[in-house]
């Protein structure tokens, strides 16, 4: 038996956010579960209820609309990265998603659980930030939407508060986004990030967005930057300097901070010639 | 303690579980099913992998509760009244177990690929088993064995 | 053998697969036994500690808690080779993650919730991580008593008021003389740090101690007897009162060769006054608490002639056993007189020093230190190679053993031995030596290709033995009982077929019981050194050589003809030309009976044996002597791509090249060779303990250590079976179930020096240190 704990369905948002308000902080959302039983059985967290809410209909939807993408948190990534219109549609997220765990524990994690885990190196979270996505959450006194940015706020702690539940991830849509995603392993095997990174480049505005994991307390998503394309030898280089200049990646049992210092300058170029490769050729045509 | 009430392996199974039980326990503890094992006890290594709705997931990560309601099959439904499915005739054919601790693991995640994928590629293969530990073969026997199976069934075996 | 084999050869399958592919094979961790308690341990957190007081009250309180037990009421000293472990700690704690409680409850929960009410005070101690430190005067004693332990006289030799459990030498010729007078000389230091078997099975053990000095076990073991033989030592219990079942083993690799978690299931269980009690090991137990690979740092200066002829060689092997050096003191041995690698050199000198420090103890590990040592000696090959302008794989081809060489302890080296240089010449020719790669798949990709030979024979004792024993049964079938473990390497069903091939009879005939007991099965030494399909087989041989000559003086006198006109085929017995006089074997099993009822004959039971011929123990000054019941050589030669930006590895193809002498089973082998090298490329590229600077354990878990998935084997890899033949072997068959992991490391890091021109010289190559050395040549430049 894994640790010690009492468990309840919720049947509707509501219920779920009450056992929590109840709970005073001593309770925890089951979604998959990937993360959280493995706490509790290392003796990690020690809740003392689990509530489940993942009979709740309206947590399995996933929504295409014109302006907004919005997925239910109990919709496993399996499910997603199946889906052939939203492979299309956010081929980075995709790419994010297939690059965690393996397709066993994909297909119970939720992106709402990898969100709500914060780990510094959760594999979602970089492509989330620069596509702005938002989180939506409702507790006992209401609704609202947290900006993935405001979502982290520090080593495996959200803004969240004790009686909220994340409800849905928001993706704004933008079609002149084009967005990628990188990470690196240490074995081809599934693995935790010992670097992420994605990038958003934005064909409208001719800005590029990066954000980074794995280096710094919580993933960092950088100031957008002008592109220039003309150069990208140039222009990679300069982004490269920007992403190393604004994280500050520690050594632990993964990785060493002068590898992931390494590695960054070269995912963060890759980053570049994948979204603006094709750019610089007809710009210099 | 909850009233869980599942299908396991086509049978109707009824239990009382405290809410820490995993699937994996109750599998293996109060049905007797011990074709799943514990490698790890925190999914990294597949030896516990089951089908569950036909989604293979590492039931170590599962409370037994959240199965209420569900269908489970383990490799003790594989064979078919006695008769070995093509997938474990595959097995053998191919010299795919040795000490067979992650076989059971192996055959149910092969079995969920070729439920949704009755032909896949090579890659996808891979990507199903990859989750799935072996220390003794080399997973080559393991690889070849779901192909040969995939393929037989195309060309007009049963399953 | 002249005739053509009907069964040996053939790429029989396994009959165990199909308990295995429906899940009915059962593991010591599926069993239960009525009344059976469960175990929880408490670890230390420290390397080294006094253990000051150990609170256990609440623990005792706690409903359902039948035993707790500490290391002050077990005084026994265990060890097969050096008996210096405890089976709980004693007065101190050696490393972090021993165990120091353990205690024995009705549920799994309860003996895990009564683990956390003990507590222990510790004083912390001076503790030493690293094996030179551990040499030096002054060092922290890891074991100030080494002195007062008993060993295996005569073979193993412990230093006194010193961190050195063992200490092999090998002096042949004149080392210092040769070197002084080669034209080429070099010296290089190379490491391995200590990894896990990682079987998928962890270990698990159920013990059931009955009245009047009886024990029942059930283990997850490679070595039956071996546990047997070690209770009965430690607890004065007489051989045959202690049975030992071993059902299946979900994988061993040498992880399981000794005493595991026995001793303390048993004196759980008699404290419990003979509840049965189940100890399984956690995966992160299986990593931080049970054994592991030694480490070795190892130096060698070579000396060579500016033709390519090796004439000097001296080595330097520091293991590092960790806290208990059981079976550290035979790898240390045997390491040794493999340590010219497959050459001939006519001046060598091995110091092999196996020395304790105070982290998690080593044990056996498939290749039994020479893939340790053979990433030294194949990567110094490359480096003594590129001195003298040499191709590596023609250099090695200077220096081979041949016919008229001897060996490092003086074994003269036979056709018998089997041919090292048809190896390394079929995987040259393979991988398509000296010849470029194709070129790399992206522009800050390099290519490169190295090889690697092998060798080794089994480690065991001069008076290791086996037995076999073939009963007939009434419908004409055989059983053949044996006490060798199939923990995945396909031994049952190779027995089956040599069975099946001498009695004459169809393999599905031939019956082998799966678990072995030690109440039935007839005695064998170990599981392990791939030696038991050399000496398994040739015992069966013998048993069924035994049958068939009861079986013959049964016809011959039911028949009355001479026993040699006798001819055994097709399960029947017939006079030569008279086919239609034949007699089944099922009207022989159990005897004879004549038409008017009288009766001649009996149960056929055959035995056989087989113990190791003609070996002597070792020169304690000179390592001289004979060692090795067989050799077997092999080589590697492997193609990489190295991502120069990020160190990324990606391995093209590896070909493998062993002289089996026989291969009695195409299949099983291929199965060996194939899975072999994939847990070599874990050792090779991602597998390391890694310890903070306190002796603590940082990656016990498979999160943070990694094995390669089905994701990380070879693009592309292929295996050759060569059959040179063994003199002795049964049907010319030596020994290969180690070998296809030994310098798999050695391959791929001269391959890096062909990619990228940088000598590697520590394991594992990980992408982070590939990239960290491209940097630093980089920043030299």
């Amino acid at each position: 038996m894994l640790g010690n704990f009492e468990y309840r369905k919720a049947r509707s948002i509501e219920e779920g956010c009450q056992a929590l308000a109840d709970a005073k902080g001593t309770a925890a959302i089951l979604a998959g579960g990937t993360d959280l039983l493995v706490e509790i059985r290392n003796g990690l967290k020690s809740p003392k209820l689990l509530i489940d809410c993942k009979r709740v209909e309206e947590l399995q939807n996933v929504t295409l609309s014109p302006t907004a993408t919005s997925i239910g948190a109990n919709v496993p990534m399996n499910r997603l990265i199946e889906d052939r219109k939203f492979r299309e549609s956010y081929p980075a997220l995709a790419d994010a998603l297939f690059s965690i765990g393996t397709y066993q524990l994909r297909s119970r994690a939720t992106i709402a659980g990898n969100l709500c885990n914060a780990s510094p190196a959760a594999d979602s979270a970089p492509v989330l930030l620069v596509r702005q996505a938002a989180i939506e959450v409702t507790g006992t006194e209401g609704s609202r939407t947290i900006p993935m940015q405001e979502f982290f706020a520090g080593v495996k702690r959200t803004t969240l508060r004790s009686d909220e539940i994340v409800t849905a991830i928001r993706i704004p849509a933008n079609s002149a986004l084009h967005t990628a995603f990188l990470k690196q392993q240490r074995i081809k095997g599934h693995d935790l990030a010992v670097v992420n990174i994605a990038g958003a480049y934005d064909s409208d505005e001719r800005t590029l967005q990066i954000a980074v994991g794995s280096c710094a307390p919580t993933p960092v998503l950088l100031d957008p930057i002008h592109v220039d394309a003309s150069n990208l030898q140039a222009f990679s280089a300069h982004v490269a300097r920007s992403v190393v200049g604004s994280v500050s990646p520690i050594s632990d049992v993964r990785a060493s901070a002068t590898y992931r210092n390494a590695i960054l300058p070269t995912l963060a170029k890759r980053i570049v010639f994948q979204l603006l490769g094709d750019k610089e050729a007809s710009s210099n045509a | 303690m909850h009233d869980i009430q599942l299908t396991v392996n086509g049978k109707a199974e009824r239990a009382q579980v405290p809410a820490t039980m995993t699937l994996l326990e109750l599998l293996r503890d109060r049905f007797a099913l011990t074709g799943a094992k514990e490698g790890c006890g925190i999914g990294e290594c597949g030896a516990c992998t089951v089908l569950l709705n036909d989604v293979p997931v590492t039931s170590c990560l599962i409370l037994a509760v959240e199965a209420d309601g569900h269908r489970v099959d383990t490799i003790e439904g594989e064979a078919v009244c006695g008769e070995l499915s093509i997938l474990q005739q595959a097995f053998i054919d191919t010299g795919a177990a040795q000490c067979g601790f992650c076989t059971p693991g192996m055959i149910m995640s092969a079995r969920g690929l070729l439920l949704r994928k009755p032909n896949p590629s090579h890659e996808e293969i891979v990507e199903a088993i990859a989750g799935n530990l072996c220390r003794c073969t080399g997973y080559e026997a393991i690889l070849e064995a779901i192909h040969l199976a995939s393929q037989r069934m195309q060309d007009g075996g049963a399953s | 053998m002249s005739r053509e084999l009907q069964v040996v050869g053939r790429p029989i399958d396994r009959a165990d697969a199909i308990d295995k592919v429906t899940g009915a094979a059962r593991y010591t961790h599926d069993l239960a036994i009525p009344g059976m308690l469960h175990t929880a341990l408490v670890l230390s957190p420290h390397a080294s500690a006094r253990i000051v007081s150990i609170d256990t009250a609440k623990a005792e309180a706690l409903p359902g808690v039948r035993v707790v037990l500490t290391g002050d009421g077990l005084c026994y000293q265990l060890g097969l080779y050096m008996q210096d472990k405890c089976i709980l700690a004693r007065d101190v704690v050696r490393y972090q993650g021993e165990a120091v409680v353990a205690i024995a409850a009705d549920t799994p929960d309860i003996a895990r919730a009564a683990s956390q009410l003990v507590s222990v005070e510790y004083e912390e101690l001076p503790s030493v991580l690293d094996p030179r430190e551990a040499m030096d005067d002054g060092a922290h004693l890891v074991h100030p008593d080494l002195h007062t332990y008993d060993h295996m006289q005569g073979v193993f030799f412990p230093k006194a008021h010193s961190n050195i459990a063992h200490h092999q030498k090998i002096r042949k010729g004149d080392f210092d003389q040769a070197f002084a007078n080669a034209d080429v000389r070099m010296t290089a230091s190379f490491y391995n740090p200590p990894v896990q078997h990682v079987p998928m099975e962890t270990h698990a053990t159920i013990a059931q101690a009955l009245p009047q000095q009886r024990a029942e076990l059930w283990t997850s073991s490679q070595s039956p007897y071996t546990v047997r033989h070690l209770l009965s030592v430690c607890f004065g219990i007489p051989h045959a009162n202690l049975r030992v079942h071993v059902p299946y083993v979900g994988g061993g690799f040498g992880g399981k060769a000794g005493l595991g978690l026995e001793p303390l299931a048993y004196v759980l269980s008699r404290a419990a006054n003979g509840r049965p009690v189940k100890v399984v090991a956690t995966r992160e137990q299986e990593f931080n608490t049970l054994p592991s690979r030694q480490g070795l740092h190892s130096t060698l200066e070579i000396g060579a002639t500016r033709n390519g002829k090796i004439t000097s060689l001296k080595s330097t092997y520091l293991w590092d056993a960790g806290a208990y050096a059981d079976y550290g003191v035979n790898i240390g041995r045997a390491a040794a007189y493999s340590g010219a690698g497959p050459y001939s050199i006519d001046n060598c000198w091995i110091d092999s020093y196996v020395v304790y420090t105070n982290k998690v103890f080593g044990t056996a590990y498939r290749g039994f230190g020479h893939l340790e040592v053979l990433w030294g000696i194949e990567r110094a090959m490359d480096q003594m190679a590129r001195k003298l302008a040499l191709d590596p794989a023609e250099f090695r081809r200077r220096n081979l053993l041949r016919e008229g060489d001897t060996t490092i302890t003086g074994e003269p080296f036979t056709p018998g031995h089997g041919k090292p240089q048809e190896c390394l010449d079929a995987v040259a020719e393979a991988i398509a030596w000296g010849i470029p790669s194709d070129p790399p798949t992206a522009p800050h990709k390099v290519r490169g290709k190295g090889l690697a030979m092998l060798h080794k024979a089994p480690a065991m004792p001069t008076n290791t033995s086996c037995a076999a024993v073939i009963k007939l049964d009434e419908d004409g079938g055989a059983d053949v009982l044996i006490s060798g473990v199939d923990y995945g390497q396909g031994t049952y069903t190779v027995m089956r077929q040599i069975a099946a091939e001498e009695l004459g009879i169809a393999i599905d005939k031939v019956h082998i019981t799966w678990e072995c007991d030690t109440a039935f099965s007839p005695y064998d030494w170990q599981t392990v050194a791939s030696r038991f399909a050399y000496m398994g087989g040739n015992a069966v041989i013998e048993a069924a050589a035994d049958c068939r000559s009861q079986l013959r003086a049964v016809v011959s006198q039911a028949l009355s003809v001479p026993a040699d006109q006798l001819i055994l085929e097709g399960g029947k017995v017939y006079p030569s030309g008279a086919p239609d006089r034949a007699i089944p074997y099922s009207k022989l099993a159990l005897g004879y009976t004549f038409e008017n009822g009288n009766s001649i004959g009996g149960p056929v039971i055959g035995h056989g044996r087989c113990i190791a011929t003609g070996l002597t123990h070792l020169d304690p000054d000179t390592g001289q002597g004979l060692p090795a019941q067989f050799w077997t050589y092999g080589a590697h030669a492997v193609e990489i791509e190295v991502d120069t930006q990020t160190g990324e590895i990606e391995v093209l193809n590896i070909v493998s090249a062993l002289d089996a002498g026989k291969v009695l089973n195409p299949k099983l082998c291929v199965g060996q060779v194939v899975g072999g090298v994939v847990q070599g490329l874990g050792s090779a590229l991602w597998e390391g303990f890694v310890f903070d600077e306190n002796g603590r354990f940082l990656n016990p878990a498979f999160v943070d250590y990694k094995i390669p998935t089905a994701k990380d084997i070879p693009h592309h890899s292929q295996q050759i079976l060569l059959e040179n033949p063994q003199p002795g072997g049964p049907y010319g068959a030596r020994g290969i179930a180690e070998h296809p992991m030994i310098s798999i490391p050695s391959a791929i890091g001269n391959a890096l020096y062909d990619a990228l021109g940088i000598e590697f010289t520590t394991l594992p190559l990980n992408y982070e240190r590939i990239l960290s050395r491209i940097r630093e040549r980089a920043e030299a430049n």
